[in-house]
C-alpha cells in the first residue's frame, strides 16, 4: 500500500464527514433545532401546500428587498448638474 | 339531552344550549353529521372565517384535541399597540428597516395550533417572518411597518381564536439561548473531531506494536493534526478565555489547567510530528476538551431549564393595568403610573404595583408571598401587595408605589442579580484545582532548569519538562470531577432533579442539616377536601358547575374533589352567577337557588350549620336546604413521611422552618417525624437561624417554595426549590424538583453523596497516578509506550468509576 492511497482514503473520508458537519452547523445556526416538537411535526406538515408557503414568503422577502433598494436610490438620486 | 362537542373548539356542552347552524338552509335535507354546533359566537366566526380563507384542513390536523373557546371581542384594547410607548418597549427595528416583535400566543394546545396561526400570519400582507416555538409558546413575527400595523397582527390573531401579549425576550433569555447554542455548535465540532481521531489512533497505536515505517507514521500525525486543531482552538475556546480571566484577576482555575494542559499536549506533539521522534498526544488533546465541554454545557442546559420557567411566569404578569382618572378608566402601561393613581382591579388579575384599597373589597390570594394559602380578606385602607391575585370581586385602589419600586419587581430585580452571582463554594473547589496546577507546572519548570543545567541541552530539557505537564495533567485529574458529576447531574436530572451546576453536587453531600419549609413543601400548599358529608339529594354535577365559576382555592379543591369522586360529571349552565366577597358563590338553576360557602354566609342565610371543626369548612345548599358539607385542610404530601425517615437515617438533622402557626406547624411536624420546629418566622428570621448554623460551620440545605422563604433559600448553602413553587424561588434556588416529590430530597442526597464518593475515588486515584507518573517523567524516564498506555488507561478507569453512580438504587427500582 503506498503513502497516496492512505492520504487519499483519510481526506477524501473527512473531507466528507467535514461536508455533514458543516451541513449540521449550519441547520443549528439558522435555528432549525430550535423547536424540538415542530421539529417533529414538520415531518407530519410536509407537502405541496407547504413548499407553495415557503416559496411564497421567500418571494415576500425579495420583494420587500426590492422596494427598499429602489427607495434608497430614489432618495440618493441626484439630479445631473 | 344531548352532549355534543363544538364544532370549532371541541368542548362538550349541552345541545340545548348550542347555537345550530344547517350548511345548507334546508334542515331535513342535511345529515346529522353535517350539521354545526357552536358553543358561543366567537367559535361560530372562527370557523367561518377559517372556511373562507381556505383554512379549514386545520380541523383535519387538530383531531381531537379541544381548544379554548373563541374570545368575540377581538378589538378590545388595540390601539395601545400602536402607541409610541409600546413600540419603544417592545418592537424592534432589524438592520433592513423593518419592525420585530417577540409574543407570547395564548390558547395554542397542539401542533395544528402553530400551524394555523404561522399560516394566518403568513397570508397577512406585509409580514415578512413569522415563527412560532410550539414549545414555549413564543412567536417571534418580523413585518414592514409601511404595509400593515401591529394592531392588524394582534387582531389577526384574536379573529382565528387565539391570543397575543408581547414579552420583553429579556436580555437574559437570549443571552442563555446563545450560550445553549454556542456550547452546542462547539460541542459539535469537539465530537466529530474525537471520533475521527480516535480511528485514526487506533491505527497509531496498532502500528506501534506491530512496527510501522515513518513515512505512514507522518500521514496519520498530520491528519490527527488537521483535526485537532479545530477542535482546540474552536471548541477549546472557551477554556481559554477562563483561563485568561482567571490570569487577569490572579486566580489559577480548572480553565487554566485544562488550557495549559491541552495546549502544552498540543505544542509537544506538533514538535514530536515535525521532528518524527517521539509520539503524538493529539488523541488526549481533544479527549479533555470534549469531556470537560460536555460537562459544562449539561450545566448551561439546565441552567435555561431554570430561566424558562421564570420567563413564562413574568410573561404572564400585565403589561398594563386600568386606572380611573374623573371616572374615566384607562389602559396605562405599568411603567406610567404614578403615585397616587387609582387603579381598577377586576377578579383573578395579578397585582403588579402595590397600594392601598380605596373602595370595594375582596379576598386575595397572597400564597405566593407568603405561602399562606387561606385567601385573605380586605378592605378599604388595607395595603395591597404586588404578586398577589385578586380573587373574587372587582376592587379599586391607590397606587403607593411606582412599578419600579414595587415589591414584585424588586424581587425580580434581586433574582437577576443572584443568577449571576456565583456562590463561594464553587470558587473554593476550583482553588483547590487550583493549587494542584500551580504545583504541576512549578515541578514542570523546575524539571526544564534542573535538566537544562544538568544535561546542558535545551531540547532534552524542553522535552521532559513538557512530558511532565502532559502526563500529569490532562487526563486523569483533569476528568476526575467533571465526569463524575457529569453522570450524577445526567441521573438527578433524569429523576426531575435539575441541578443548576455541578459543584452543588459536591456541596449537598458534604451537609448535614435539612432546613424545610413547611406550606407547599412538606405539604401541597392548597386545600383539599378532607371530609365530606352529603346529605339526601345532593347532585355533585350541581355543585360543581358553582363552584366552577370561582378562583377561590377552597372553590378549587372541591372541584378537585368531585372530579375525583365522580366520573363524567355534565356541564350544567347557571344562571344569576354571583361572588359574595370572602364568603361564596350564589346562583339559578331552573329557578332554584344554589348557595355554596362558609358558615357564615349560610347562617347569614337562615341556614342552621355545624360549625365545628379545625379545618376550614365549605357548605352547599340547594332552596334554603343543607345538601353537603366539606372539611378541606391541606394536605401532606404523599410520602413525605418516609422521605424525611430515610433522610434522618442518612445521619442529618432534619428541621422545619414555617411562617405558620405553632400549632398547625407542630400537627404537620408531627405527621412526618421531624422534631425540631420553629414556627412564626418572619422572612428575615428563617434566614438568621439558617446563619446560626452556617456560624457553627454546618453546610445548610434549606428547601422552599415562596417568596417568603427566598431569602433563606439565598442564604443556604444550597436552596432547593419546588418546581410550582414561586419565580423568585427557583431563580434563587440550586436544584429545582421538578416532580415536588418529598422522596425527591432524598434522592437528591444520595446521588449528591454517591457522586461525592466517586469524585473522591477518581481524585485519590489520579493523585496516585500522579505521585507515581510524575517522578518518573521528572526523571526523564517517560517513553512513549508508558506515556501512551498510562494515558488511555488512566482516563478509562476514571470514566468506568465515574459510570458506576448509574448503578445507584432507587426504592421504586427494587419493588
Amino acid at each position: 500500500m503506498s503513502e497516496n492511497i492512505v492520504i487519499l482514503m483519510i481526506s477524501v473520508s473527512t473531507f466528507l464527514g467535514a461536508l455533514g458537519l458543516i451541513a449540521l452547523l449550519w441547520g443549528v445556526k439558522t435555528g432549525q433545532f430550535d423547536d424540538q416538537s415542530k421539529f417533529i411535526d414538520a415531518a407530519r406538515y410536509d407537502g405541496e401546500e407547504e413548499l407553495r408557503d415557503a416559496a411564497m414568503m421567500q418571494e415576500k422577502k425579495e420583494e420587500q428587498k426590492k422596494k427598499r433598494e429602489a427607495k434608497e436610490k430614489e432618495k440618493n438620486y441626484m439630479p445631473p448638474d | 339531552m344531548a352532549q355534543i362537542a363544538c364544532t370549532h373548539c371541541n368542548l362538550v356542552f349541552d345541545e340545548s344550549v348550542m347555537i345550530t347552524e344547517h350548511p345548507q338552509g334546508d334542515v331535513s335535507s342535511v345529515p346529522d353529521s353535517q350539521t354545526l354546533h357552536f358553543c358561543c359566537k366567537g367559535c361560530q366566526g372562527v370557523y367561518h372565517l377559517l372556511g373562507s380563507e381556505g383554512l379549514s384542513t386545520f380541523y383535519d390536523k387538530l383531531g381531537d384535541t379541544t381548544l379554548q373557546p373563541a374570545n368575540q371581542d377581538i378589538s378590545a384594547d388595540l390601539e395601545k399597540f400602536d402607541l409610541e410607548g409600546f413600540k419603544n418597549k417592545y418592537i424592534k427595528t432589524t438592520q433592513e428597516g423593518l419592525s420585530q416583535i417577540h409574543l407570547i400566543i395564548e390558547g395554542i394546545h397542539c401542533s395544528a395550533c402553530v400551524w394555523l396561526n404561522e399560516k394566518v400570519l403568513h397570508k397577512t400582507d406585509g409580514v415578512i417572518e413569522a415563527s412560532i416555538n410550539y414549545t414555549n409558546n413564543k412567536a417571534k413575527v418580523v413585518w414592514d411597518p409601511e404595509e400593515v400595523k401591529l394592531s392588524k397582527i394582534i387582531e389577526t390573531i384574536r379573529a382565528i381564536g387565539y391570543n397575543a401579549y408581547p414579552y420583553d425576550p429579556s436580555l437574559q433569555e437570549e443571552r442563555a439561548n446563545k450560550t445553549k447554542k454556542e456550547y452546542y455548535l462547539r460541542i459539535l465540532v469537539a465530537v466529530f473531531g474525537t471520533m475521527n481521531i480516535m480511528w485514526i489512533a487506533i491505527a497509531h497505536y496498532a502500528g506501534y506494536f506491530t512496527g510501522m515505517q515513518q513515512n505512514f507514521k507522518d500521514i496519520l500525525n498530520v491528519a490527527e493534526f488537521i483535526l485537532a486543531t479545530p477542535v482546540l482552538f474552536y471548541s477549546g475556546w472557551i477554556f481559554f478565555r477562563g483561563a485568561y480571566f482567571g490570569f487577569k484577576n490572579k486566580i489559577v482555575n480548572m480553565d487554566t489547567l485544562v488550557a495549559s494542559g491541552a495546549l502544552s499536549a498540543y505544542i509537544y506533539s506538533i514538535y514530536a510530528m515535525i521532528s518524527q521522534h517521539g509520539e503524538v498526544y493529539f488523541d488526549s488533546v481533544v479527549m479533555i476538551i470534549t469531556f470537560v465541554l460536555v460537562g459544562k454545557y449539561l450545566e448551561v442546559l439546565s441552567k435555561k431549564h431554570a430561566v424558562d420557567t421564570l420567563d413564562s411566569i413574568m410573561g404572564s404578569t400585565p403589561t398594563e393595568v386600568t386606572t380611573l382618572k374623573e371616572g374615566v378608566k384607562s389602559l396605562v402601561s405599568i411603567e406610567n403610573v404614578q403615585v397616587g393613581d387609582i387603579i381598577e382591579l377586576k377578579p383573578g388579575e395579578k397585582v403588579v404595583i402595590d397600594g392601598i384599597v380605596t373602595s370595594g373589597q375582596g379576598s386575595f390570594d397572597e400564597s405566593s408571598l407568603t405561602g399562606e394559602n387561606q385567601p385573605i380578606y380586605k378592605q378599604k385602607n388595607d395595603a395591597i401587595l404586588s404578586g398577589s391575585l385578586c380573587l373574587d370581586s372587582v376592587v379599586h385602589y391607590k397606587a403607593s408605589k411606582d412599578v419600579s419600586g414595587s415589591l414584585l419587581t424588586s424581587i425580580v430585580s434581586l433574582l437577576e442579580e443572584s443568577i449571576t452571582k456565583k456562590p463561594h463554594i464553587e470558587q473554593l473547589a476550583n482553588n483547590i484545582s487550583g493549587y494542584f496546577s500551580n504545583i504541576i507546572l512549578l515541578i514542570a519548570l523546575l524539571t526544564f532548569t534542573g535538566w537544562y543545567f544538568v544535561n546542558g541541552s535545551f531540547e532534552t530539557a524542553l522535552i521532559v519538562g513538557i512530558s511532565v505537564i502532559v502526563i500529569a495533567c490532562p487526563c486523569a485529574l483533569g476528568l476526575a470531577t467533571p465526569m463524575a458529576t457529569l453522570v450524577g447531574i445526567s441521573i438527578a436530572a433524569k429523576r426531575g432533579i435539575l441541578f443548576k451546576e455541578a459543584t452543588f453536587l459536591e456541596t449537598m453531600a458534604k451537609s448535614k442539616v435539612l432546613a424545610l419549609d413547611k406550606t407547599g413543601t412538606l405539604t401541597e400548599g392548597k386545600p383539599s377536601v378532607v371530609q365530606a358529608a352529603l346529605f339526601e339529594g345532593f347532585a355533585p354535577a350541581l355543585l360543581l358547575a358553582l363552584v366552577e365559576t370561582s378562583n377561590h382555592p377552597v372553590s378549587k379543591g372541591i372541584v378537585r374533589y368531585l372530579k375525583q369522586e365522580n366520573n363524567g360529571l355534565t356541564t350544567i349552565q347557571l344562571e344569576h352567577i354571583k361572588s359574595i366577597e370572602a364568603k361564596g358563590i350564589e346562583a339559578t338553576f331552573k329557578g332554584k337557588k344554589l348557595l355554596g360557602g362558609n358558615a357564615a354566609l349560610l347562617q347569614e342565610r337562615g341556614i342552621a350549620v355545624d360549625v365545628t371543626s379545625e379545618n376550614s369548612l365549605f357548605y352547599f345548599a340547594l332552596d334554603q336546604t343543607l345538601l353537603a358539607r366539606f372539611e378541606l385542610s391541606d394536605t401532606i404530601r404523599e410520602g413525605a413521611k418516609e422521605a424525611i425517615s430515610n433522610i434522618q437515617a442518612l445521619g442529618i438533622k432534619v428541621m422545619m422552618l414555617t411562617g405558620d402557626h405553632e400549632q398547625s406547624a407542630q400537627k404537620v411536624a408531627k405527621a412526618v417525624g421531624i422534631e425540631e420546629v420553629h414556627a412564626k418566622l418572619l422572612p428575615q428570621e428563617k434566614s438568621a437561624l439558617i446563619q446560626n448554623f452556617q456560624n457553627k460551620g454546618e453546610v445548610v440545605v434549606m428547601v422552599g417554595d415562596g417568596i417568603n422563604d427566598a431569602i433563606a433559600l439565598a442564604q443556604s448553602n444550597i436552596a432547593i426549590a419546588m418546581g410550582q413553587g414561586a419565580d423568585v424561588a427557583i431563580n434563587v434556588s440550586d436544584v429545582v424538583l421538578l416532580d415536588e416529590k418529598p422522596q425527591s430530597i432524598f434522592d437528591a442526597y444520595k446521588i449528591s453523596r454517591r457522586t461525592f464518593t466517586a469524585v473522591k475515588e477518581n481524585l485519590g486515584f489520579s493523585l496516585l497516578y500522579n505521585v507515581i507518573a510524575v517522578p518518573l517523567a521528572v526523571a526523564g524516564f517517560v517513553n512513549p509506550l508508558i506515556a501512551a498506555l498510562s494515558m488511555s488507561l488512566s482516563s478509562l478507569v476514571v470514566v468506568g468509576n465515574s459510570m458506576r453512580i448509574k448503578m445507584i438504587k432507587f426504592k421504586e427500582n427494587n419493588v
